[in-house]
Protein backbone atom coordinates (compact mmCIF):
# COMPACT_ATOMS: atom_id res chain seq x y z
CA UNK A 1 0.00 0.00 0.00
CA UNK A 2 2.87 2.35 -0.70
CA UNK A 3 1.80 5.89 -1.31
CA UNK A 4 2.57 8.33 -4.06
CA UNK A 5 4.83 10.45 -1.83
CA UNK A 6 7.33 7.57 -1.44
CA UNK A 7 9.36 8.33 -4.57
CA UNK A 8 12.91 7.33 -3.58
CA UNK A 9 14.44 5.47 -6.51
CA UNK A 10 11.49 5.86 -8.88
CA UNK A 11 12.22 6.69 -12.48
CA UNK A 12 10.49 9.02 -14.88
CA UNK A 13 10.56 12.39 -13.10
CA UNK A 14 13.15 13.86 -15.43
CA UNK A 15 16.00 16.23 -14.76
CA UNK A 16 16.17 18.40 -11.65
CA UNK A 17 15.01 21.92 -12.49
CA UNK A 18 17.53 23.98 -10.57
CA UNK A 19 16.38 27.42 -9.51
CA UNK A 20 19.41 28.77 -7.67
CA UNK A 21 18.01 31.99 -6.25
CA UNK A 22 14.30 31.29 -6.22
CA UNK A 23 12.22 33.32 -3.79
CA UNK A 24 11.06 31.41 -0.68
CA UNK A 25 7.42 31.87 -1.64
CA UNK A 26 6.27 32.40 -5.22
CA UNK A 27 2.94 34.00 -4.26
CA UNK A 28 1.37 35.53 -1.14
CA UNK A 29 -1.02 32.62 -0.81
CA UNK A 30 1.90 30.21 -0.43
CA UNK A 31 3.14 32.12 2.60
CA UNK A 32 -0.41 32.21 4.04
CA UNK A 33 -0.84 28.45 3.63
CA UNK A 34 2.53 27.90 5.25
CA UNK A 35 1.51 30.10 8.18
CA UNK A 36 -1.93 28.50 8.56
CA UNK A 37 -0.34 25.08 8.79
CA UNK A 38 2.21 26.17 11.38
CA UNK A 39 -0.54 27.86 13.40
CA UNK A 40 -2.63 24.67 13.42
CA UNK A 41 0.40 22.54 14.38
CA UNK A 42 1.34 24.88 17.22
CA UNK A 43 -2.21 24.89 18.49
CA UNK A 44 -2.33 21.10 18.37
CA UNK A 45 -5.31 20.95 15.99
CA UNK A 46 -3.32 18.13 14.40
CA UNK A 47 0.29 16.96 14.45
CA UNK A 48 2.96 16.88 11.76
CA UNK A 49 2.44 13.20 10.93
CA UNK A 50 -1.31 13.70 10.55
CA UNK A 51 -0.49 16.54 8.17
CA UNK A 52 1.91 14.37 6.15
CA UNK A 53 -0.68 11.59 6.15
CA UNK A 54 -3.38 13.91 4.81
CA UNK A 55 -1.15 14.87 1.87
CA UNK A 56 -0.05 11.30 1.17
CA UNK A 57 -3.67 10.19 0.93
CA UNK A 58 -4.26 12.46 -2.06
CA UNK A 59 -5.10 10.45 -5.19
CA UNK A 60 -1.77 9.98 -7.02
CA UNK A 61 -2.81 11.88 -10.14
CA UNK A 62 -3.92 14.85 -8.04
CA UNK A 63 -0.78 14.72 -5.90
CA UNK A 64 1.46 14.82 -8.97
CA UNK A 65 -0.55 17.59 -10.64
CA UNK A 66 -0.56 19.81 -7.54
CA UNK A 67 2.18 22.29 -6.74
CA UNK A 68 3.99 21.93 -3.44
CA UNK A 69 1.94 24.45 -1.44
CA UNK A 70 -1.24 23.35 -3.18
CA UNK A 71 -0.68 20.00 -1.48
CA UNK A 72 -0.31 21.83 1.81
CA UNK A 73 -3.59 23.60 1.16
CA UNK A 74 -5.30 20.24 0.59
CA UNK A 75 -3.76 18.97 3.84
CA UNK A 76 -4.87 21.91 5.98
CA UNK A 77 -8.33 21.99 4.41
CA UNK A 78 -8.96 18.31 5.01
CA UNK A 79 -7.67 18.33 8.60
CA UNK A 80 -9.72 21.37 9.58
CA UNK A 81 -12.90 20.52 7.68
CA UNK A 82 -14.87 20.29 10.92
CA UNK A 83 -13.65 23.64 12.28
CA UNK A 84 -16.44 26.13 11.70
CA UNK A 85 -16.66 29.77 12.70
CA UNK A 86 -18.03 30.21 16.21
CA UNK A 87 -21.63 31.35 16.22
CA UNK A 88 -22.04 34.73 17.84
CA UNK A 89 -25.35 35.51 19.58
CA UNK A 90 -26.39 38.03 16.91
CA UNK A 91 -25.89 35.45 14.19
CA UNK A 92 -29.26 34.11 15.28
CA UNK B 1 10.90 3.73 25.66
CA UNK B 2 13.30 1.17 27.07
CA UNK B 3 17.00 0.90 26.39
CA UNK B 4 17.84 0.91 22.67
CA UNK B 5 17.79 -2.63 21.35
CA UNK B 6 20.54 -1.91 18.82
CA UNK B 7 23.97 -0.31 19.09
CA UNK B 8 26.32 1.39 16.66
CA UNK B 9 27.91 -1.24 14.44
CA UNK B 10 24.96 -3.68 14.62
CA UNK B 11 23.66 -5.11 11.39
CA UNK B 12 19.90 -4.74 11.13
CA UNK B 13 17.24 -5.54 8.58
CA UNK B 14 14.46 -3.09 7.76
CA UNK B 15 11.21 -4.99 7.96
CA UNK B 16 9.63 -6.12 4.71
CA UNK B 17 6.24 -4.66 5.58
CA UNK B 18 3.75 -2.61 3.60
CA UNK B 19 1.44 -0.83 6.03
CA UNK B 20 -1.74 0.84 4.84
CA UNK B 21 -1.20 3.77 7.22
CA UNK B 22 1.38 6.57 7.17
CA UNK B 23 4.91 5.34 7.82
CA UNK B 24 8.42 6.74 7.63
CA UNK B 25 10.02 3.54 6.40
CA UNK B 26 10.79 4.24 2.73
CA UNK B 27 9.84 1.49 0.31
CA UNK B 28 13.37 1.19 -1.09
CA UNK B 29 14.80 0.25 2.33
CA UNK B 30 12.27 -2.48 3.15
CA UNK B 31 13.81 -5.92 3.56
CA UNK B 32 17.33 -4.50 3.19
CA UNK B 33 20.26 -5.03 5.55
CA UNK B 34 22.23 -2.08 6.82
CA UNK B 35 24.48 -1.02 9.67
CA UNK B 36 23.56 1.21 12.60
CA UNK B 37 25.79 4.30 12.53
CA UNK B 38 24.03 6.42 15.16
CA UNK B 39 21.50 6.05 17.95
CA UNK B 40 19.64 9.36 17.83
CA UNK B 41 17.50 9.31 20.96
CA UNK B 42 13.80 8.62 21.28
CA UNK B 43 10.80 9.97 19.38
CA UNK B 44 7.09 9.18 19.22
CA UNK B 45 6.49 6.65 16.46
CA UNK B 46 5.32 8.49 13.33
CA UNK B 47 2.89 5.70 12.41
CA UNK B 48 1.09 6.07 15.76
CA UNK B 49 1.12 9.87 15.68
CA UNK B 50 -0.36 9.92 12.19
CA UNK B 51 -3.28 7.84 13.43
CA UNK B 52 -3.91 10.28 16.26
CA UNK B 53 -3.16 7.79 19.04
CA UNK B 54 -3.27 9.53 22.41
CA UNK B 55 -0.21 7.63 23.59
CA UNK B 56 2.04 6.91 20.62
CA UNK B 57 4.86 4.45 21.24
CA UNK B 58 8.10 6.24 22.13
CA UNK B 59 11.00 4.49 20.44
CA UNK B 60 14.69 4.91 19.72
CA UNK B 61 15.48 6.20 16.24
CA UNK B 62 18.59 4.90 14.50
CA UNK B 63 20.60 6.16 11.56
CA UNK B 64 21.13 3.10 9.39
CA UNK B 65 23.57 3.02 6.49
CA UNK B 66 22.78 0.92 3.42
CA UNK B 67 25.18 0.20 0.52
CA UNK B 68 23.63 1.56 -2.68
CA UNK B 69 24.45 -1.64 -4.54
CA UNK B 70 22.14 -3.59 -2.21
CA UNK B 71 19.29 -1.10 -2.73
CA UNK B 72 19.53 -0.54 -6.46
CA UNK B 73 21.83 -3.19 -7.84
CA UNK B 74 25.04 -2.42 -9.73
CA UNK B 75 27.02 -0.25 -10.00
CA UNK B 76 26.40 0.94 -6.42
CA UNK B 77 29.34 2.88 -5.05
CA UNK B 78 27.60 5.21 -2.62
CA UNK B 79 25.84 4.96 0.73
CA UNK B 80 22.30 5.86 1.68
CA UNK B 81 21.62 6.69 5.32
CA UNK B 82 18.04 6.41 6.53
CA UNK B 83 16.60 7.28 9.94
CA UNK B 84 14.44 4.48 11.22
CA UNK B 85 12.33 3.88 14.32
CA UNK B 86 13.14 0.73 16.29
CA UNK B 87 9.99 -1.12 15.30
CA UNK B 88 10.98 -0.77 11.64
CA UNK B 89 14.04 -2.93 12.33
CA UNK B 90 14.82 -6.55 13.14
CA UNK B 91 17.93 -8.46 14.13
CA UNK B 92 19.95 -9.97 11.31
CA UNK B 93 20.38 -13.64 12.16
CA UNK C 1 6.09 22.52 -10.92
CA UNK C 2 3.05 24.61 -11.60
CA UNK C 3 -0.29 23.36 -10.35
CA UNK C 4 -3.38 22.60 -12.36
CA UNK C 5 -5.37 25.31 -10.64
CA UNK C 6 -4.73 28.95 -11.43
CA UNK C 7 -3.02 31.09 -8.85
CA UNK C 8 -6.08 33.29 -8.42
CA UNK C 9 -8.42 30.31 -7.85
CA UNK C 10 -6.08 28.99 -5.19
CA UNK C 11 -5.67 32.41 -3.60
CA UNK C 12 -9.44 32.55 -3.16
CA UNK C 13 -9.49 29.10 -1.58
CA UNK C 14 -6.71 30.10 0.80
CA UNK C 15 -8.53 33.27 1.78
CA UNK C 16 -11.68 31.27 2.51
CA UNK C 17 -9.73 28.79 4.61
CA UNK C 18 -8.04 31.59 6.48
CA UNK C 19 -11.35 33.31 7.25
CA UNK C 20 -12.85 30.05 8.44
CA UNK C 21 -9.95 29.24 10.78
CA UNK C 22 -9.75 32.77 12.15
CA UNK C 23 -13.53 32.72 12.57
CA UNK C 24 -13.26 29.46 14.49
CA UNK C 25 -10.84 31.14 16.88
CA UNK C 26 -7.93 28.88 15.88
CA UNK C 27 -5.58 31.62 14.73
CA UNK C 28 -5.42 35.33 14.03
CA UNK C 29 -4.03 37.69 11.40
CA UNK C 30 -1.33 38.80 13.82
CA UNK C 31 -0.25 35.25 14.51
CA UNK C 32 -0.08 34.42 10.80
CA UNK C 33 1.97 37.53 10.05
CA UNK C 34 4.29 36.63 12.91
CA UNK C 35 4.82 33.10 11.61
CA UNK C 36 5.65 34.40 8.13
CA UNK C 37 8.09 36.90 9.63
CA UNK C 38 9.79 34.13 11.59
CA UNK C 39 10.23 31.83 8.63
CA UNK C 40 11.60 34.63 6.47
CA UNK C 41 14.20 35.37 9.16
CA UNK C 42 15.65 31.93 8.49
CA UNK C 43 18.29 32.15 5.80
CA UNK C 44 21.21 30.25 4.29
CA UNK C 45 23.28 33.12 5.72
CA UNK C 46 22.69 31.55 9.16
CA UNK C 47 24.18 28.28 7.97
CA UNK C 48 27.05 30.14 6.33
CA UNK C 49 27.91 31.80 9.66
CA UNK C 50 28.04 28.40 11.33
CA UNK C 51 30.28 26.99 8.61
CA UNK C 52 32.68 29.95 8.68
CA UNK C 53 33.02 29.66 12.45
CA UNK C 54 33.73 25.94 12.13
CA UNK C 55 36.42 26.67 9.54
CA UNK C 56 38.28 29.11 11.78
CA UNK C 57 37.70 27.47 15.17
CA UNK C 58 38.52 23.74 15.38
CA UNK C 59 37.06 23.43 18.89
CA UNK C 60 33.77 24.90 17.70
CA UNK C 61 33.83 22.49 14.75
CA UNK C 62 34.19 19.61 17.17
CA UNK C 63 31.28 20.82 19.31
CA UNK C 64 29.17 21.39 16.18
CA UNK C 65 29.64 17.83 14.98
CA UNK C 66 28.84 16.40 18.43
CA UNK C 67 25.83 18.56 19.38
CA UNK C 68 24.82 21.00 16.68
CA UNK C 69 21.88 22.52 18.56
CA UNK C 70 24.14 23.54 21.44
CA UNK C 71 26.74 24.92 19.02
CA UNK C 72 24.02 27.05 17.35
CA UNK C 73 23.23 28.55 20.77
CA UNK C 74 26.78 29.89 20.93
CA UNK C 75 26.09 31.94 17.79
CA UNK C 76 22.65 33.07 18.92
CA UNK C 77 20.98 30.83 16.33
CA UNK C 78 18.32 28.19 16.84
CA UNK C 79 16.28 25.50 15.14
CA UNK C 80 13.02 26.63 16.67
CA UNK C 81 11.56 29.20 14.28
CA UNK C 82 9.84 26.57 12.09
CA UNK C 83 6.77 24.46 12.83
CA UNK C 84 8.45 22.84 15.85
CA UNK C 85 11.90 22.83 17.48
CA UNK C 86 14.16 20.41 15.66
CA UNK C 87 17.30 18.42 16.32
CA UNK C 88 20.12 19.33 13.97
CA UNK C 89 22.90 17.02 12.84
CA UNK C 90 25.83 18.50 10.94
CA UNK C 91 27.73 16.17 8.61
CA UNK C 92 31.21 17.16 7.50
CA UNK C 93 32.62 16.73 4.02
CA UNK C 94 36.25 15.65 3.79
CA UNK C 95 38.83 14.90 1.12
CA UNK C 96 37.37 11.39 0.90
CA UNK C 97 33.64 11.83 1.71
CA UNK C 98 30.90 14.04 0.26
CA UNK C 99 27.48 14.34 1.93
CA UNK C 100 24.22 15.29 0.26
CA UNK C 101 20.76 15.70 1.80
CA UNK C 102 17.29 14.70 0.66
CA UNK C 103 13.87 13.80 2.02
CA UNK C 104 12.41 11.12 -0.24
CA UNK C 105 9.11 10.88 1.66
CA UNK C 106 8.22 14.58 1.85
CA UNK C 107 10.49 17.62 2.05
CA UNK C 108 12.14 17.73 5.50
CA UNK C 109 14.74 20.50 5.67
CA UNK C 110 16.33 22.61 8.44
CA UNK C 111 13.79 25.32 7.74
CA UNK C 112 14.13 26.88 11.20
CA UNK C 113 17.76 27.74 10.48
CA UNK C 114 17.97 28.10 6.70
CA UNK C 115 14.47 29.36 5.82
CA UNK C 116 12.23 27.73 3.22
CA UNK C 117 13.90 25.13 1.03
CA UNK C 118 14.48 25.70 -2.70
CA UNK C 119 11.84 24.39 -5.12
CA UNK C 120 14.17 21.81 -6.64
CA UNK C 121 14.74 20.25 -3.20
CA UNK C 122 11.00 19.54 -2.98
CA UNK C 123 10.69 18.23 -6.54
CA UNK C 124 9.96 14.58 -7.34
CA UNK C 125 12.90 14.66 -9.75
CA UNK C 126 15.42 15.43 -7.01
CA UNK C 127 13.78 13.28 -4.32
CA UNK C 128 13.51 10.21 -6.53
CA UNK C 129 16.92 10.37 -8.17
CA UNK C 130 19.52 11.57 -5.68
CA UNK C 131 19.28 8.43 -3.51
CA UNK C 132 19.82 6.24 -6.56
CA UNK C 133 22.20 8.16 -8.82
CA UNK C 134 23.78 10.95 -6.76
CA UNK C 135 26.74 11.39 -9.10
CA UNK C 136 24.50 12.08 -12.07
CA UNK C 137 22.32 14.50 -10.09
CA UNK C 138 25.33 16.35 -8.64
CA UNK C 139 26.80 16.65 -12.13
CA UNK C 140 23.60 18.40 -13.23
CA UNK C 141 24.30 20.94 -10.50
CA UNK C 142 27.79 21.34 -11.93
CA UNK C 143 29.45 19.37 -9.16
CA UNK C 144 31.67 16.62 -10.54
CA UNK C 145 33.38 14.68 -7.77
CA UNK C 146 36.51 12.55 -8.13
CA UNK C 147 35.69 8.86 -8.66
CA UNK C 148 37.44 8.02 -5.41
CA UNK C 149 35.21 10.34 -3.34
CA UNK C 150 32.70 8.36 -1.31
CA UNK C 151 29.18 9.83 -1.47
CA UNK C 152 26.80 9.54 1.47
CA UNK C 153 23.16 10.44 0.76
CA UNK C 154 21.21 11.30 3.92
CA UNK C 155 17.49 10.58 3.62
CA UNK C 156 15.87 12.70 6.33
CA UNK C 157 13.15 10.21 7.20
CA UNK C 158 12.66 10.92 10.93
CA UNK C 159 12.61 14.08 13.04
CA UNK C 160 16.25 15.17 12.86
CA UNK C 161 17.32 17.73 10.31
CA UNK C 162 20.73 17.93 8.69
CA UNK C 163 23.18 20.44 7.34
CA UNK C 164 26.39 19.80 5.42
CA UNK C 165 29.66 21.32 6.57
CA UNK C 166 31.55 21.88 3.31
CA UNK C 167 35.34 21.76 3.11
CA UNK C 168 37.09 25.10 3.34
CA UNK C 169 38.22 26.09 -0.15
CA UNK C 170 41.93 26.45 -0.84
CA UNK C 171 43.47 29.90 -1.09
CA UNK C 172 41.32 31.36 1.69
CA UNK C 173 43.95 31.54 4.42
CA UNK C 174 43.89 35.34 4.56
CA UNK C 175 40.10 35.72 4.82
CA UNK C 176 38.18 36.73 7.93
CA UNK C 177 35.10 34.95 9.21
CA UNK C 178 32.60 37.23 7.46
CA UNK C 179 34.44 36.91 4.15
CA UNK C 180 34.51 33.13 4.53
CA UNK C 181 30.78 33.07 5.29
CA UNK C 182 30.14 34.95 2.04
CA UNK C 183 31.65 32.02 0.12
CA UNK C 184 29.09 29.53 1.43
CA UNK C 185 25.97 28.89 -0.66
CA UNK C 186 22.65 27.27 0.19
CA UNK C 187 23.54 24.46 -2.22
CA UNK C 188 26.80 23.95 -0.33
CA UNK C 189 24.80 23.46 2.89
CA UNK C 190 22.61 20.82 1.19
CA UNK C 191 25.53 19.16 -0.59
CA UNK C 192 24.68 19.92 -4.22
CA UNK C 193 27.62 22.32 -4.42
CA UNK C 194 31.16 21.96 -3.07
CA UNK C 195 30.84 25.11 -0.92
Amino acid sequence: MSRINDVGGQSGFGLVAVEPDGPPFHADWEARVYALNVAMLRRGVYNLDQFRDAIERMPPAEYLAASYYERWLVGVESLTASAAPELRPDDG
Amino acid sequence: MAEPRFAVGDRVRARAVDPSHHTRLPRYARGQVGEVVEVQGTWPLADDRAQGFAEPRIEPVYTVRFPAGALWGPPGGHWVQVELWESYLEVVA
Amino acid sequence: MTGHHSNSEIAVRVRRLEERLIGAGLTSDDQLDGIIGQILSGSPANGARVVARAWVDPAFRERLLVDANRALDELGLSMSTGPQPQRLTVVANSATTHNVLVCTLCSCYPIGLLGPSPSWYKSEAYRSRVVREPRAVLAEFGLVLPEATEIVVHDTSAESRHMVLPMRPGGTAGLGEAELAALVTREGLIGTAAV
